[in-house]
């Protein structure tokens, strides 16, 4: 079935090409993982959400605020693709063609092996080494996730759940699905607040937006409908008694008292958008002269806006060049602050199984790649003809699949590349995928089954 | 059986090269000469008996098996010597060595050690870095270390310095007074020469000769150069003969005065006959080689066969 000398030999003969690819990869993995930063990141989005270029990036720049969305966009539609590629061109052409090429194919067919035997064993490591390779820029992925981001295993909290959880004597998953609890016991509130590191007036602001979530949650799946529905249009809430009665529970007051609630925040949600524009630019020109006291730029301040509150004479000059009172302003640095924090519990969230799908799809690609450039190894005689289809054919994927991204009249190259069947962002964005990986498996098991029959069947000028 | 059958071998790479209805059986127990000018077609030839390429018209077989239906049988107890010597690059010959072992099944390297003794083999190092005879003779000991029945070599001692193309003919000769059964495929007259029992001549594609070696050598024709000692002579005795017919000459060199006249056995008296009554210089015998023989199928455009062939 398969020869272990020849094995031997492809091993001697390989193992540093793969070794130099496969690190660089895991390097490259490693750094990804490790820069990316869940605040910075929703910042940078959030500024870049009315320029041009998140016109040009579309939808993806949503999903770069969480690792996965971040990897899907970066590390799997990128490098994950071009490097393991190149190995895989290198090494099909030196399996077969090169070998048949260079005429050091005879010694092997000059004792009793099979020219099936040969074949075979060469296309077995072909996929095992990519197979491999995806093997173990996925272990160091997981790790890396685990040292930088801790808590991958098991289920995750958020340091202040931690925290709280051992003052009030509750288990973290608990503490989750009653924030309200948090609030109703001094010394969690403070203990929350320090574990994440914001003075507790942030903490409250971002422990009321996050029960508004979660109670909008709760309230979409009572209706059945979309949470984001729910969020648009929070009046739909009062007219169903279920509904509210779930949200109710979750922010841990009676119904009635959250419907109360409820209407008045809706009411003064009105007003404040009627004047949101005047607002904004009031706030402006806040934080400029905030940041004239400070002497940062404005523009950096936005981003660190706790700044101001730190600085007594920044939130002074603050209030006196916006016209508002500083209780106005503090509290919007303060929703502010806490949006921040939302933003950092999204981006935590870590699907290990998201990530597995991600590294088989990308090696199931990489398989059907392979199966192109073993294909034309066994067919072809030359080194030369077998690269020009075996490296020409993906690296014309490769590129349909840029064009096909950068600009959407050039959309319809993504139909004339294979690669558009690994769609990194479907896998992490919970979107459909498995046909796509089906196709791609069967497709490199095609490709493979061509060029070994090609290969036991044709002249071989040895 | 023969060991080695090629029968209507025909294999067209197109524009006239290749190999044309080619018909040829190796004996057990005979080393069979494969002889002819570059790109006459004897690599071709090789290829399909070891089952490399699949014959167009035509069939090979080792020792009874089909070349190309079971290419993988016939190898157990064959040795072939690749023509040109392209080793895997990224192994040291040592590696290689064992390799080639381990795909034969060979566990007792005795035999292995023995040759790479007599050939002088040093095979530590890398393949990308031995010299180019190194490397012929790497080839060769894997081709004999399971001490196969059958041989296939083609063009062995390419690349072997003179004292070892010597020793190389030594060995074949030993393997054949052992009884294997050898096609060499060579351009070297006097390997081919020392060793074959039979040899065959392949030109363009086909097959034009093949011939008994003894026969060759043990010719009834003698061959004598005959210089004279005046223009004279040398024109009288040429008009002699072209008057007579009793002698047949093979060239002559007219400004040194030289004819060269073969002569069966049988007539060697009335070459005396003649001769004695010229005034001569000196008289010779050129002794008789194969390569005088096969010089001719070597000349692109002289004719085929044919006995007027030239010596010096
Ligand atoms: N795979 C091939 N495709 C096309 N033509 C080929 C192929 N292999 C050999 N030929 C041609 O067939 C002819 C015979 O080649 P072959 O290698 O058999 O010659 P040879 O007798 O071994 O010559 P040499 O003494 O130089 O080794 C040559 O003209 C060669 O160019
Ligand atoms: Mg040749």
């Amino acid at each position: 079935m398969f020869s272990k000398p020849i094995l031997k030999q492809t091993l001697k003969a390989n193992y540093k090409l793969w070794l130099i690819f496969t690190g660089i990869l895991c390097v490259m993995s490693v750094m990804t993982i490790s820069v990316f930063d869940p605040k910075m990141m929703s910042t940078m989005m959030e500024m870049l959400k009315d320029t041009p270029m998140a016109e040009m990036a579309g939808d993806k720049l949503d999903s770069m605020t969480t690792l996965l969305g971040m990897l899907s966009q970066n590390f799997y539609g990128m490098l994950a693709v071009i490097l393991p590629m190149i190995f895989i061109i290198i090494a099909a052409n030196s399996l077969i063609a090169a070998q048949v090429d260079r005429g050091s194919m005879a010694y092997l067919l000059s004792t009793p092996t099979k020219r099936g035997a040969v074949v075979r064993t060469q296309a077995a490591f072909l996929i095992s080494s990519v197979f491999c390779m995806f093997l173990v820029v996925t272990v160091v992925g997981l790790s890396c996730v685990q040292l930088v981001h801790k808590g991958l295993w098991g289920e995750k909290f958020t340091p202040d759940a931690v925290a709280v959880s051992r003052i009030l004597d509750l288990d973290e998953a608990e503490i989750g699905d009653n924030l309200s609890l948090i609030l109703k016991n001094e010394e969690a509130l403070q203990a929350g607040a320090d574990a994440r590191q914001i003075d507790p007036d942030v903490y409250l602001v971002y422990l009321n937006q996050k029960m508004t979530i979660k109670a909008y949650d709760a309230a979409a799946a009572a209706l059945g409908k979309d949470a984001e529905e729910i969020t648009k249009n929070p009046a739909l809430l009062l007219q169903s008694p279920e509904a509210l009665a779930a949200a109710a529970k979750v922010m841990g007051v009676p119904a009635e008292a959250y419907g109360a609630q409820l209407t008045a925040a809706i009411e003064q949600q009105g007003a404040m958008a009627a004047q949101s524009m005047e607002l904004q630019n009031k706030m402006a020109a806040g934080i400029s002269a905030a940041a004239e006291v400070l002497d940062v730029e404005a523009s950096d301040l936005v981003n660190s806006m706790g700044k101001i509150k730190a600085s007594k004479e920044a939130l002074t000059a603050a209030a006196t060049a916006s016209g508002l009172p500083e209780e106005n302003i503090l509290g919007m640095i303060n929703s502010q602050l806490a949006a921040d924090e939302l933003a950092y519990d999204d981006g935590i969230v870590f699907s290990v199984r998201d990530y597995l799908m991600l590294n088989l799809g990308a090696f199931l690609l990489m398989f059907a790649i392979s199966g192109i450039s073993f294909m034309f190894s066994c067919i072809f005689n030359l080194s030369k003809n077998s690269l020009a289809l075996g490296a020409g054919l993906p690296i014309a994927f490769f590129v349909f699949q840029i064009m096909a991204q950068i600009s959407d009249s050039l959309e319809g190259f993504k139909y004339l590349s294979l690669i558009t069947l690994f769609d990194a962002g479907a896998v992490v964005s919970g979107g459909s995928f498995g046909v796509q990986f089906a196709v791609l498996g069967a497709v490199g098991v095609v490709l493979y089954a061509i060029g070994m029959n090609a290969f036991c069947k044709k002249d071989l000028p040895l | 059986m023969s060991v080695l059958q090629v029968e209507n071998l025909t294999k067209d790479y197109g524009s006239g090269r290749g190999v044309f209805d080619v018909t040829f059986n190796v004996e057990r127990g005979e080393v069979f000469g494969f002889l002819g000018p570059n790109g006459a077609g004897k690599t071709t030839t090789i290829r399909h008996i070891m089952g490399f390429s699949k014959p167009q018209e035509g069939v090979t077989y080792v020792e009874g098996m089909n070349s190309w239906l079971e290419p993988a049988k016939i190898q157990r107890d064959l040795g072939y010597l690749p023509g040109e010597i392209a080793l895997p690059e990224a192994l040291t010959g040592t590696q290689f060595i064992k390799m080639m072992a381990d795909l034969r099944g060979l566990q007792n390297m005795t035999h292995t050690g023995e040759l790479i003794a007599k050939f002088e083999l040093e095979p530590a190092g890398g393949l990308k870095r031995m010299s180019l005879g190194m490397k012929r003779k790497l080839a060769i000991v894997t081709a004999f270390m399971h001490d196969p029945q059958v041989l296939v070599l083609d063009e062995p001692t390419s690349g072997l310095d003179p004292l070892m193309q010597d020793m190389f003919i030594e060995f074949i000769k030993e393997e054949k007074a052992r009884g294997k059964t050898i096609l060499l495929s060579s351009h070297i007259f006097s390997e081919v020469d020392a060793t074959c029992d039979r040899i065959a001549i392949i030109k363009e594609g086909r097959l034009i000769s093949t011939f008994v070696a003894d026969d060759l050598r043990h010719s009834s024709s003698k061959t004598f150069k005959l210089e004279f000692n005046s223009k004279d002579e040398f024109e009288r005795f040429r008009s002699e003969i072209e008057e007579t017919q009793k002698l047949e000459v093979v060239s002559v060199k007219r400004h040194r005065n030289q004819a060269k006249v073969q002569v069966e056995d049988a007539d060697v008296n009335g070459l005396f006959a003649i001769i004695s009554g010229y005034d001569l210089k000196f008289f010779s015998e050129i002794k008789f080689t194969l390569e005088d023989y096969f010089m001719k199928f070597y000349d692109r455009t002289g004719s085929e066969g044919g006995a007027n062939y030239a010596a010096n």
